[in-house]
């Protein structure tokens, strides 16, 4: 019955998938041969029709990660698909566990080996104009070895985001919301919520307002802001970003995009 | 979204207003006349002799929590035993990754027979990328039997030997200041005043801090006002020994040659300026010390030891740090250096009594 349910699945998937283009956080999926990246965005590869898969390329060898989207059957008028994310974060965070300056985590501890474990369901509809998107998923973090939990970098951001590790667990929801202005103009706000049951600091809100400008199919730039808020272990906090402490002061977000579909 | 812009790290004015606090349950906080005995304390924010990177031999950061609460106890316990009517504590953290974000100041009012506080921070920020520090607020408290007010933040002058972007997360020190309405004597009103000046300077900033307290006690000795004060002049007392290079030295360093990348070490060097062995002179000469002058480098008056200096060098205190001095009078046979606390920070307590009847 499983077996019939998977395959059943996956043949909807191919049926019905959807691709666009500039949609990273959306069901829809990359035209397949087309690839996408910007400054703060993985590279995303649009496989084939029924398979995109992204990397963060700079980071990959201190910080390795691939995440892959498959489209699923539609759901209630919902394009949907789902998204297995793999990061190994290990190498990098050993690498900030230093002396001196950039020492982010205390060199006492050694970070153990750790694999981060994330799927997410994509769900995405055009409702007058406006593109929604709602996301939900599950986050699993495996140590192999003693994790000292005094190692946290409690930083916003970063603090829930490896607080899986500690956690061992946690749940992300959130939603997105995409209007297109004019045909190179368009917004983009979103709202993610991490959730950490049980864990020092237990949930963070991300907030972000994008304005973004469609020079072509190959280029986009994008400004905004990005908005958190959240519990951690020193109490609540909150941080508009980016933010640039020397200067003490925010500064919008610079975001370049580049893609190009191969013939 | 305003609040989300606030400073990632705090400056402060010339004069700011002290943060103030209170002890969970009040505790014999009425004055009923006597002596008034007064501690300073440089605590090392709870980690005792942890070998923490920035001031010993070692290369710790952040101790874990049940050793907090373990040390925190037994310097409540050391302050009850003292039973202090006025505690002038340096190195306080309230909310500092390293000390696992425990509000010191509240803690010990809150397991001490002290009932109120105030604080004002010397490094508070979001976030020191530097040697895993992480989140930091740490500074001097005054902690009183009896109520404080007009309780001030001073700011006292920056290091001008750091590049920017180490000035930029490094320390701000500060002294602090607060009444005690409750111990006003013959009409004189009483002030505490309590300094944690720079240690590793190797400019003429000690000299500039020592300018600024002498200025800030001479203020209130022409008002008419009585003040206590004291705390870690990170200064080493007229006819001391002003070299702990060598006996500070850590296996990997290397001090006192020509090839050393500095020729001294930060911290463990009393000569960096012109005067800087005198510093304490305007001192002794226009106050009384619980610690006579004469007597000051007497073993039993040492009040510091770097905190792996006993497992390195067998040393537990080789130089004194940590002062009181009054406008009033102390019962001379009564101060006293608590070398029994050696095990709870890198400095020792001093403890004196002023006397009721001659001010």
């Amino acid at each position: 019955m499983m077996k019939r349910i998977i395959s059943y699945l996956l043949l909807a998937g191919f049926l019905f998938s959807e691709t666009r283009n500039w949609d990273s956080h959306s069901a829809y999926l990359l035209p397949q041969k087309r690839w996408e990246m910007g400054l703060f965005q993985p590279f995303r590869y649009g496989y084939s029709e029924n398979l995109e898969y992204s990397v963060y390329p700079l980071w990959f060898f201190v910080l390795p990660n691939i995440s892959i989207k498959k489209p699923q059957n539609d759901l209630a008028g919902f394009t949907t698909a789902t998204q297995y994310k793999i990061v190994y974060p290990t190498p990098f965070l050993n690498m900030i566990a230093k002396s001196g300056i950039m020492g982010i985590i205390s060199p006492e501890f050694q970070l153990p080996p750790m694999l981060g474990l994330s799927a997410t369901w994509l769900m995405s509809k055009n409702m007058s104009g406006l593109d929604l998107t709602l996301n939900s998923g599950l986050d699993l973090g495996i140590a192999f070895g003693d994790l000292d939990t005094r190692s946290t970098v409690d930083l916003p951001l970063v603090y829930h985001r490896l607080g899986v590790y500690y956690n061992k667990w946690g749940i992300h929801v959130g939603a997105d919301v995409q209007k297109y202005m004019t045909e190179k103009i368009g917004i983009l706000a979103d709202v993610d919520l991490r959730l950490l049951p049980g864990f020092k600091g237990n949930y963070s809100l991300e907030h972000k307002l994008l304005i973004s400008w469609h020079k072509s199919e190959n280029f986009r730039i994008m400004t905004g802001y990005k908005f958190v808020m959240g519990e951690y272990p020193y109490g609540s906090d909150m941080r508009l970003l980016p933010y640039i402490p020397m200067a003490e002061t925010w500064v919008p977000i610079i975001e370049l995009q580049w893609g190009k579909s191969r013939k | 979204m305003i609040l989300g812009c606030e400073p990632f790290v705090t400056e402060f004015p010339d004069t700011s207003v002290a943060v103030l606090y209170e002890s969970a349950s009040q505790n014999n906080s009425t004055y009923g006349g006597g002596n008034i005995k007064v501690v300073t304390w440089n605590i090392r924010f709870g980690i005792a002799r942890f070998p923490f990177f920035g001031d010993s031999c070692g290369d710790d950061v952040i101790l874990d929590d049940d050793t907090i609460e373990k040390n925190m106890a037994a310097i409540a316990d050391s302050l009850n035993v003292m039973d202090a009517d006025i505690v002038l504590l340096q190195e306080v953290d309230v909310n500092s990754k390293r000390t696992g974000y425990m509000d010191q100041v509240q803690y010990l009012l809150d397991n001490t027979n002290l009932n109120y506080g105030c604080y004002a921070s010397m490094w508070k920020a979001d976030f020191i990328p530097s040697d895993g520090i992480g989140r930091i607020d740490a500074g001097n408290a005054i902690l009183s039997k009896y109520e404080l007010t007009d309780a001030e933040r001073i700011k006292l002058h920056l290091r001008t030997d750091q590049d920017g972007l180490t000035q930029y997360f490094y320390l701000r020190r500060n002294l602090v200041k607060a009444k005690i309405p409750a111990l006003t004597q013959g009409g004189k009103e009483l002030f505490a005043v309590n300094i944690h000046a720079t240690a590793f300077a190797t400019d003429d900033t000690k000299q500039k801090h020592i300018d600024t307290y002498v200025e800030t006690l001479s203020d209130i000795h022409s008002s008419g006002a009585l003040f206590v004060t004291g705390g870690d002049l990170n200064s080493v007392p007229p006819g001391s020994v002003t070299d702990f290079c060598l006996s500070d030295m850590c296996a990997s360093e290397d001090y006192h040659t020509d090839g050393a990348e500095e020729y001294h070490k930060e911290g463990s060097y009393f000569e960096n300026f012109e005067g800087e062995p005198d510093i304490l002179l305007p001192l002794y000469n226009a106050y009384n010390s619980a610690i006579d002058s004469a007597d000051v480098n007497l073993p039993i008056h040492l009040t510091h030891g770097p905190s792996t200096s006993y497992e390195i060098n067998d040393i537990k205190f080789d130089r004194k740090l940590d002062y009181l001095f009054t406008n009033g009078s102390w019962i001379d046979s009564l101060s006293q250096t608590h070398q029994d606390a050696w095990e709870l920070s890198d400095h020792l307590p001093v403890s004196a009594v002023l006397s009721a009847e001659d001010n």
